[in-house]
């Protein structure tokens, strides 16, 4: 019995984390971005980007590296766009975020359609093998959670420490935090908002693509129009609810993957409530976590403001 | 000039999602061919419940010589305009591909008293508007007979996309089903609230596959594919649904079930040529060829000849009427 208790629990936290990463990964980007005060809410786009650039590229070589550095390009690709609108031209950067969202959209099915047509054929790109650690990986439980993972799993892990380093142990994080709070400050001190956020954009595109890729290269191995299915959007909460901190961001992302994987679990328990209150869970979760933290979150002061380097104020 | 460069990429942007839905609309002619217009409320290209539905018309189009005209993505705040429109445009038979066009057909139906007014599984009807169902419930009872035949473990599992009658049908008399061939099966089954989150249909199957589950099923849309991607990583069984699912994962999936819906579009279009179109909700089971089973693809040489002859049986009685798959639309255990 216990071994069946134990096997349950491994398989939900797999399931959890499965579903926590590429929420982790492209939140982590967002990150980058909104600490700079760029709010880019095209992470859906970004990611349905890598996604699909990922998969074409896997596809067509065969190789999971060059799959991976095309879903990085195309996610850096829409991110850029976002970047060049919000920052240069000055536009609003959540219409340009949604604008983002549909020229995604549209661009991936319109390519996939052009590239395969119509057919019946489910085209397939390979998928990453798992790596287990040795040693690590036969600790009960735990082992075969954390330590038998995908290459993503683990970059997840090694990009949160590494950003939390670099936002609050580094000038550079420094600089990123002066730009989001008060960028005339900024400026008169000498650093380039504009670099600061370009670059920050660009670490949103390059997270965002690798979460996009992690879903084609990493958990599916094919391409569907609309593949990412709103996990962008979950993603903006994800980062919300983790404050803009990296540790906060993977509990969150956890938190939420969690919630995906529980609904399932309870539904095949043939629980009688009706399945419309599972799929409320992650939602239901983020509303209560919300509310207790009423008051805590400060968002970036700049955040969604554009900068102007001539205007005087 | 910043103003011109917004503009353009903005322009861009639209006009890419354009090109992925694929407006289309036929130019008008004097003559008098029938002509058959088709509401679709999604991409024509989805390789699934829009594609079959636009074949169909197809279909209708190269067999009978009807003109015909079809609009994507349409909303159902749309619906009621997009149907006046070709009815004011002279069609004279304007379906709408899915429950949600019952209604506004019927209401538009009342303006335009000589056209005809189709919703394919609506559930509502006037003099000139009529819904026709597919009993995909009968195909769905086959599945569940099919799946607790081959499961090893006792332990079986569907998938369903959101949890609306004509899913929970299909998932109901699927459970039914196995419980024929094994009262003591367990029977998982699930809704994950989308027909399109791939990465919901694996999850949930691999949750039942966690739990012992060896054949697992769908009735999900682009979702299931995900179910089905499932079954085959975990080396288990699967079932298809809508069409002949096999060519997802040639090793895995032993049947699917299909509903013709280019079967149903061209009957409603005969129906029409021949006069003999009316109003009224009709159920559309097997005997009228549009709701089946596939062939078995590879596995015909692995199921032993007992379970192939039981599913014939049925077949053939549920065909002729000798029996009757319970409709079931509300969840059970």
């Amino acid at each position: 019995m216990s071994v069946e208790i134990i096997s349950a629990a491994e398989s939900f936290l797999a399931a959890a984390i499965r579903m926590g990463t590429p929420l982790a990964i492209a939140g982590l980007g967002e990150t980058y971005s909104e600490r700079c005060g760029v709010l880019n809410i095209g992470l859906e786009g970004i990611m349905l980007s890598g996604a699909f650039f990922s998969f074409i590229a896997a596809f067509l070589t065969g190789s999971i590296a060059l799959g991976l550095a095309a879903g990085i390009l195309g996610g850096l690709l829409m991110s850029m766009i976002h970047a060049f609108l919000s920052i240069h031209l000055r536009a609003d950067q959540t219409i340009a975020g949604l604008a983002l969202n549909f020229l995604s959209m549209g661009l991936t099915s319109y390519l996939f359609l052009v590239v395969f047509g119509r057919s019946t054929q489910l085209p397939e790109c390979p998928v990453v093998g798992r790596i287990a650690i040795p040693l690590l990986s036969d600790i009960p439980l735990i082992g075969p959670v954390l330590f038998n993972q995908d290459g993503f799993v683990y970059f997840l892990l090694f990009a949160v420490a590494a950003s939390w380093f670099l936002f609050y142990r580094t000038d550079w994080g420094l600089q990123m935090h002066g730009v989001g709070e008060h960028p005339r400050a900024a400026d008169s001190a000498g650093l380039s908002v504009y670099r600061t956020r370009y670059f920050s954009a660009a670490m949103n595109g390059i997270f965002g693509g690798i979460a996009g890729s992690y879903l084609t290269l990493g958990l599916l191995g094919f391409f569907m129009e609309n593949l990412t299915s709103g996990k962008g959007y979950i993603a903006l909460v994800v980062v919300i609810l983790g404050r803009r901190n990296p540790m906060g961001i993977l509990l969150a992302s956890l938190l939420l993957g969690s919630a995906e994987a529980l609904q399932f679990r309870v539904q095949t328990m043939g629980s009688t409530i009706p399945s419309q209150v599972f799929i409320m869970f992650p939602y239901l979760i983020t509303v209560v976590v919300m509310l207790f933290s009423i008051g805590k979150s400060k968002d970036p002061a700049a955040l969604g403001i554009p900068f102007i380097r001539t205007k005087r104020g | 000039m910043k103003k011109m460069i917004m503009t353009v990429m903005v322009l861009t942007a639209f006009s890419f999602s354009a090109f992925a839905m694929g407006a289309d609309d036929a130019a008008e002619s004097g003559d008098r061919p029938l002509k058959v217009a088709l509401i679709l409320s999604g991409p024509a290209n989805d390789q699934g419940w829009n594609a079959v539905a636009l074949q169909g018309l197809e279909e209708a189009e190269a067999e009978f010589g009807i003109e015909t005209a079809y609009t994507e993505n349409v909303g159902v705040a749309d619906s009621e305009a997009a149907f006046t429109d070709y009815a004011s445009r002279g069609y004279d038979l304007v379906i709408g591909h899915g429950y949600q066009y019952g209604d506004p057909a019927v209401r538009v139906g009342a303006r335009f008293p000589n056209t005809k007014f189709l919703a394919i599984e609506g559930g509502s009807s006037s003099d000139n508007a009529a819904s026709y169902v597919m009993a995909c419930e009968e195909a769905g009872y086959l599945m569940g007979v099919l799946a607790a035949s081959v499961s090893k473990t006792g332990k079986i599992g569907i998938v369903g996309g959101f949890e609306q009658p004509s899913i929970i049908k299909i998932l109901e008399a699927y459970k039914l089903g196995a419980r024929s061939v094994n009262p003591d099966i367990t029977v998982y089954d699930v809704y994950i609230g989308s027909f399109t989150d791939v990465n919901l249909g694996k999850e949930a199957a691999l949750a039942m596959a966690d739990q012992g589950a060896d054949v697992l099923s769908h009735s999900a849309n682009q979702a299931g594919t995900g179910t089905i991607k499932a079954a085959e990583e975990r080396g288990l069984l699967a079932t298809g649904d809508s069409f002949d699912q096999n060519f997802i994962a040639p090793e895995t999936v032993v049947c699917s079930t299909i509903y013709s819906v280019p079967v149903l579009v061209k009957t409603a279009v005969k129906a029409v040529m021949d006069g003999t179109f009316e109003g009224g909700v009709f159920n559309l089971g097997m005997d009228t060829g549009i709701v089946g089973i596939s062939s078995y693809n590879g596995f015909d040489a692995e199921l032993s000849a007992d379970i192939k002859a039981k599913i014939a049986d049925l077949e053939a009685k549920i065909t002729s009427g000798e029996f009757e798959v319970p409709l079931v639309e509300t969840r059970t255990n």
